[in-house]
C-alpha cells in the first residue's frame, strides 16, 4: 500500500469534485431512491390497503413493508453511487487522455482505487443521509438496531462493492462505454438483488444470478442490522459470503484491469 | 457579388458577479466590416485569434444577425432573405468533427444533399462527381471514422459543393493538416474559384496560406479592418520585410548604433532594436551573410543568428503602428 | 411538401444509421425495460391481491398490466433518449450545418424523432409477441379500439419526441432534463402503479405526462375491451395535448432560430 499515492488520488479527485461537482448527477441518484421508495409507498397504502402477501413476513424477516423497501433503495443509491464512480474514474482518464499518463506512473493500482473508493464512500454517505430522510418521511423505522451488526454491515458491503466496481470498471473501460454497461447493470441488480421485494419470488436462476453479486448478501446484512429478523448465526454466514465473494471480485479484478488497460490503449492508438 | 458595409455585432454578454447578481455587458465582436466578394474571386480574411473573423463568417452566412450594416446578396438584401442566402452558398470548416463518423462518405454526402432538396437522380450524379473530384471514389461506401484527417478533411470539401453554392466561405480550412494534405487543398481551392468560378471567402492565420492563395485582402484586428488591398499592395507591407535576431559577445547600444549605421547605408528601411542582449532586425535585404560579415569586422563573436519567419502577430501589430503613424501625420 | 418529407426521410435514415447502428442501443430498449417490468412484476408479489382496489385487474392479468406498461414506456424512452443523443449534435458541431442550410428545421426533428419511433416499434412488436405468448386468457381486447389507441400512440410518442428534441437541443443541461425525464415518468405515469390509485397531489403530476393518458387507453381496451366511447375523453385529451406538443416545438424552434441570429448560440436555456 503507497500511502502517497493514495493521498494524491484523493486530494486529485476532490479536487475535481470541488471545481465541478456533478450536482445534476447526485440530484438525480437521490431522486431514483426518491422514486424506487415513492412507488413501493403507493402499492403498499393506496394500491393494497396495506395487506402484505402471507410469506412475506416470514421470507422479509419483518412485516414493515415500507422499512424493507426503503432499506433496500437507500442500500442501491450507495451501490450505484460508490461503484459507478470508482468504475469511471480510469474510463474517464481515457476520454481526458490522461490515462497515458497515469500508466507511465509507476504506482500501485490498489492506492489509485482505494483513494477513488474512500473519498466517494465520504460523499455518498452524505447523499445517503438525504435519503434516509425522504425515506423516514415515508416511513422508515428502525426496529432493532445492532451497532456491531451495523458496522459489520458497512465495512463488508464497502469491501463487496469495491470489487464489484473494479469488475465494472473493466467492462466499461473495455467496451468504452459508460452508458449502457453501468445501466444494464444496475437495472438487472435492481431485480435480482432483493432491492424492494424478497429474493425468493425469484425464479431460481435469477436468485443464482444475484447470490454471485455481493449486493444482495450486503442488503441483507444491512437489514438485519436495521430491522432483525436474522439471527446471529445466519448473520455470521452471510457475512463469511460476502466476504469471500468481494475477495474473489478483487482477486481477479486487478489483474484484469491491467490487460484490459492496456488492451485500452492499444484500441486508442488503432 | 457580395457586398457588406459597415458591419457590426454586439453581443450582450451576461456576467454572474455571485448567485443572484449577474451583469450585462456589451461585447462589440465586429465594430466595423466593410467588404466585397466577387465570383472566381479568392479574398482572405485574415486575423489573429479573437480578431473577430469567426463572427464574420457567421454573419456572411447569416447564421447571425448584425447588430447594424448593410449586406447584399447579388443584389437581394441579404438580411430580409436569409432563406434565399443559404440555398447559394455553403462553409467548410476545419477541424475533424462536424460530419458524422458512423455514416459513409456517401451516406454523409447524400443526407446533407436532402437537406438543400436535391432532386434525387441529381444528387446521386453530384456526389460521383464531387467524391471523384476529392478523390475519394474509392472509399464512398466506408465510414467516415475509418478515415484519415486528410481525408475526413476532403469530404468536408465535398459537403460543402453538394448545393453548388455560388460563393462558399473557408473557415481555416487547413488548421491541423500536414504540409502535403495542406498543399493538396490549396490547389483544390484555387480550382474552385479559377475553373469553377465560386467566389470563396477564406479565413486562416497563417499569412503563407493567405499570401499564396487570396487575390484580395482584408486583414482584420479587434473587430475593425486593419488593412486592406489586393496581394500586390500588402506585399510591400507584410511579406517581403525580412526578420534577424542577432547576437555577440558583449552586445551593447554601441555595438547596436555601429550596425544600424551600417545597415542604413544598404536599405534606408531596415532597423535594429535592442531588446535584452539581442537585437531585432528587420530589413527587405537577405542579412545573414551581411551580418556574418559585420561580426568578423568588428572582431565580435557571435552568439546567435536566427532568420525570424514573421508572425501574423507581428504583422498586425506593425500594420496597426504604421496606420496609426499615418494618421497621426495626416493629421 | 415534397421537400419536407425529404428532409424528414433523409434525417430519419441518418439517425437510424449514426445512433442505431450501434447494436447495444437495443440493450436499452429491450433488455433495461425488461428488468425493470420483471422487479415490478415481482415485488407485487409481495402483496395480498384480496386487498386490490380495481376491478379489472388480478393476479392473472397483472402480469399483462405491466408488461403493457413497459412496453409503453421503452417506447417513449427512446424517444427521450434518441433527442437526448441528438442534442450532441450541437457539440459535434453538424448541428450548425443542418442551420446552414435552407431545410425545414421541425422536418429534422421529426425525422429524427421517426426513427426512433420505428426502432421502438420492432421492440413493441416482441413485447407484444411475449404477452400474447404468456398469458392470452388475460387478455380482453376490443380490437378496433386497439388499432385507433396504438395510432393515437405512436403519433404522441413522436411528438413527445419532437417536442423533447427541441428541448434537448437548445438546452445547457441536458442531463439534468433527461434525469428528470425518466423516472417520473416510470412511476407518475402509472407504468408500473395505476394512476387511478394516486393520491391527489400525485395524480396531478401524472397529468403532465402524455404517457399517462394513452397508457390509460391501451390498458383499457387491451385488458378490459373497453369500447371507444367509453374512453373518448381520454382519447380526447390525447388529440389535445398531441396538438399542444406540436405547437410548443414550432413556437420554440421559431423562438430559438431567432435568438440564435442575435447571439449567436443555439443554447434557450
Amino acid at each position: 500500500m503507497d500511502l502517497k499515492v493514495l493521498n494524491a488520488t484523493i486530494k486529485k479527485e476532490f479536487q475535481i469534485r470541488l471545481h465541478a461537482y456533478p450536482m445534476s448527477f447526485m440530484v438525480g441518484c437521490i431522486l431514483t431512491s426518491f422514486y424506487t421508495t415513492f412507488g413501493a409507498w403507493l402499492m403498499y397504502h393506496y394500491f393494497f390497503r396495506k395487506r402484505l402477501a402471507v410469506d412475506f413476513t416470514e421470507l422479509a424477516g419483518t412485516s414493515d413493508y415500507m422499512s424493507y423497501a426503503i432499506v433496500g433503495s437507500l442500500m442501491y443509491l450507495f451501490v450505484v453511487r460508490t461503484c459507478l464512480n470508482v468504475s469511471r474514474t480510469l474510463i474517464t482518464e481515457l476520454r481526458e487522455g490522461t490515462l497515458e499518463s497515469l500508466m507511465l506512473a509507476p504506482f500501485k493500482r490498489t492506492s489509485y482505487f482505494l483513494g477513488n473508493m474512500l473519498l466517494q464512500t465520504f460523499m455518498t454517505f452524505g447523499e445517503t443521509a438525504i435519503a434516509t430522510l425522504i425515506g423516514v418521511f415515508f416511513g422508515l423505522r428502525i426496529h432493532d438496531f445492532s451497532l456491531l451488526k451495523f458496522v459489520v454491515a458497512t465495512l463488508l458491503s464497502l469491501y463487496g462493492f469495491f470489487g464489484l466496481s473494479l469488475m465494472l470498471g473493466c467492462l466499461m473501460l473495455y467496451a468504452r462505454d459508460t452508458y449502457i454497461s453501468q445501466n444494464t447493470l444496475f437495472t438487472a441488480m435492481f431485480l435480482v438483488c432483493g432491492i424492494t421485494f424478497p429474493k425468493e419470488y425469484l425464479p431460481s436462476w435469477l436468485q443464482l444470478i444475484g447470490s454471485i453479486i455481493p449486493v444482495t448478501d450486503a442488503l441483507t446484512l444491512m437489514r438485519g442490522a436495521l430491522l432483525g429478523g436474522l439471527s446471529t448465526e445466519s448473520f455470521m454466514l452471510v457475512s463469511l459470503r460476502v466476504f469471500i465473494l468481494g475477495t474473489i471480485y478483487i482477486v481477479v479484478g486487478f489483474p484484469l484491469m491491467k490487460q484490459v488497460e492496456r488492451i485500452a490503449l492499444e484500441k486508442m492508438e488503432g | 457579388m457580395i457586398e457588406v458595409h459597415n458591419l457590426k455585432k454586439t453581443y450582450d454578454v451576461k456576467r454572474r458577479q455571485n448567485f443572484f447578481h449577474s451583469t450585462r455587458e456589451k461585447v462589440e465582436a465586429v465594430k466595423d466590416i466593410s467588404m466585397k466578394i466577387e465570383a472566381g474571386q479568392i479574398v482572405g480574411l485574415l486575423g489573429i485569434n479573437g480578431a473577430g473573423k469567426t463572427t464574420t463568417i457567421k454573419m456572411l452566412t447569416t447564421l447571425i444577425e448584425p447588430t447594424s450594416g448593410s449586406y447584399m446578396f447579388d443584389g437581394m438584401d441579404a438580411l430580409m432573405n436569409p432563406h434565399q442566402v443559404k440555398k447559394q452558398i455553403n462553409m467548410i470548416a476545419g477541424g475533424e468533427r462536424m460530419i458524422y463518423w458512423r455514416l459513409t462518405a456517401y451516406e454523409n454526402l447524400w443526407y446533407y444533399g436532402q437537406l438543400y432538396g436535391i432532386e434525387n437522380n441529381e444528387l446521386r450524379r453530384r456526389i460521383d462527381k464531387l467524391l471523384k473530384l476529392v478523390g475519394l471514389e474509392d472509399k464512398a461506401n466506408l465510414p467516415v471514422e475509418t478515415f484519415s484527417k486528410g481525408m475526413k478533411q476532403r469530404l468536408q470539401i465535398a459537403r460543402g459543393m453538394i448545393n453548388n453554392p455560388k460563393y462558399i466561405f473557408l473557415d481555416e480550412p487547413t488548421i491541423g493538416l500536414d504540409a502535403v494534405v495542406t498543399q493538396e487543398l490549396h490547389e483544390e481551392i484555387k480550382n474552385l474559384a479559377k475553373e469553377q468560378g465560386k467566389g470563396i471567402l477564406l479565413t486562416s492565420h497563417y499569412l503563407s496560406e493567405v499570401e499564396e492563395l487570396c487575390d484580395y485582402i482584408y486583414m482584420v484586428n479587434n473587430g475593425e479592418l486593419v488593412v486592406e488591398g489586393t496581394k500586390k499592395e500588402l506585399t510591400d507591407f507584410v511579406f517581403t520585410k525580412k526578420y534577424y535576431a542577432f547576437s555577440v559577445q558583449g552586445m551593447d547600444e554601441a555595438v547596436v548604433a555601429k550596425l544600424r549605421n551600417h545597415l542604413l547605408i544598404l536599405d534606408g528601411d531596415s532597423s535594429v532594436e535592442l531588446e535584452g542582449r539581442t537585437a531585432n532586425i528587420s530589413s527587405r535585404l537577405e542579412l545573414s551573410s551581411i551580418l556574418a560579415e559585420f561580426a568578423v569586422r568588428e572582431g565580435l563573436v557571435i552568439n546567435e543568428l536566427h532568420k525570424l519567419e514573421p508572425s501574423l502577430e507581428q504583422a498586425v501589430i506593425k500594420l496597426s503602428k504604421n496606420i496609426e503613424r499615418e494618421e497621426k501625420g495626416i493629421a | 411538401m415534397k421537400y419536407f418529407m425529404k428532409v424528414l426521410l433523409a434525417e430519419s435514415y441518418k439517425q437510424h444509421r449514426n445512433y442505431f447502428n450501434n447494436r447495444l442501443i437495443y440493450v436499452s430498449l429491450f433488455v433495461w425495460p425488461m428488468f425493470s417490468f420483471l422487479a415490478a412484476y415481482y415485488s407485487y408479489r409481495a402483496f395480498d391481491f384480496g386487498g386490490n382496489i380495481i376491478s379489472y385487474i388480478s393476479t392473472e392479468n397483472i402480469l399483462v398490466f405491466i408488461l403493457l406498461g413497459y412496453m409503453a414506456m421503452s417506447f417513449f424512452r427512446s424517444v427521450v433518449q434518441s433527442a437526448w443523443n441528438f442534442s450532441r449534435e450541437r457539440q459535434s458541431g453538424t448541428l450548425e450545418y443542418i442551420y446552414l442550410s435552407p431545410a425545414n428545421r421541425l422536418a429534422v426533428l421529426l425525422g429524427n424523432a421517426l426513427s426512433s419511433v420505428f426502432e421502438s416499434a420492432v421492440v413493441m412488436f416482441i413485447f407484444g409477441m411475449l404477452i400474447i405468448l404468456f398469458n392470452r386468457s388475460a387478455l380482453n381486447v376490443n380490437i378496433v379500439g386497439l388499432i385507433l389507441v396504438l395510432a393515437i400512440f405512436m403519433v404522441m410518442a413522436l411528438l413527445w419526441g419532437v417536442f423533447l428534441n427541441a428541448c434537448f437541443l437548445y438546452s445547457r443541461d441536458t442531463d439534468f432534463l433527461f434525469t428528470i425525464l425518466e423516472e417520473p415518468m416510470e412511476i407518475f405515469a402509472g407504468v408500473k402503479v395505476p394512476v387511478v390509485i394516486f393520491p391527489g397531489w400525485a395524480r396531478i403530476i401524472s397529468c403532465i405526462f402524455p404517457l399517462t393518458y394513452v397508457l390509460e387507453a391501451l390498458r383499457q381496451v387491451s385488458l378490459n375491451a373497453a369500447s371507444i366511447s367509453s374512453i373518448k375523453t381520454t382519447i380526447l385529451i390525447s388529440l389535445v395535448i398531441i396538438m399542444v406538443l406540436l405547437g410548443a416545438t414550432l413556437i420554440t424552434i421559431q423562438i430559438v432560430e431567432k435568438h440564435m441570429r442575435k447571439t449567436g448560440n443555439v443554447v434557450l436555456f
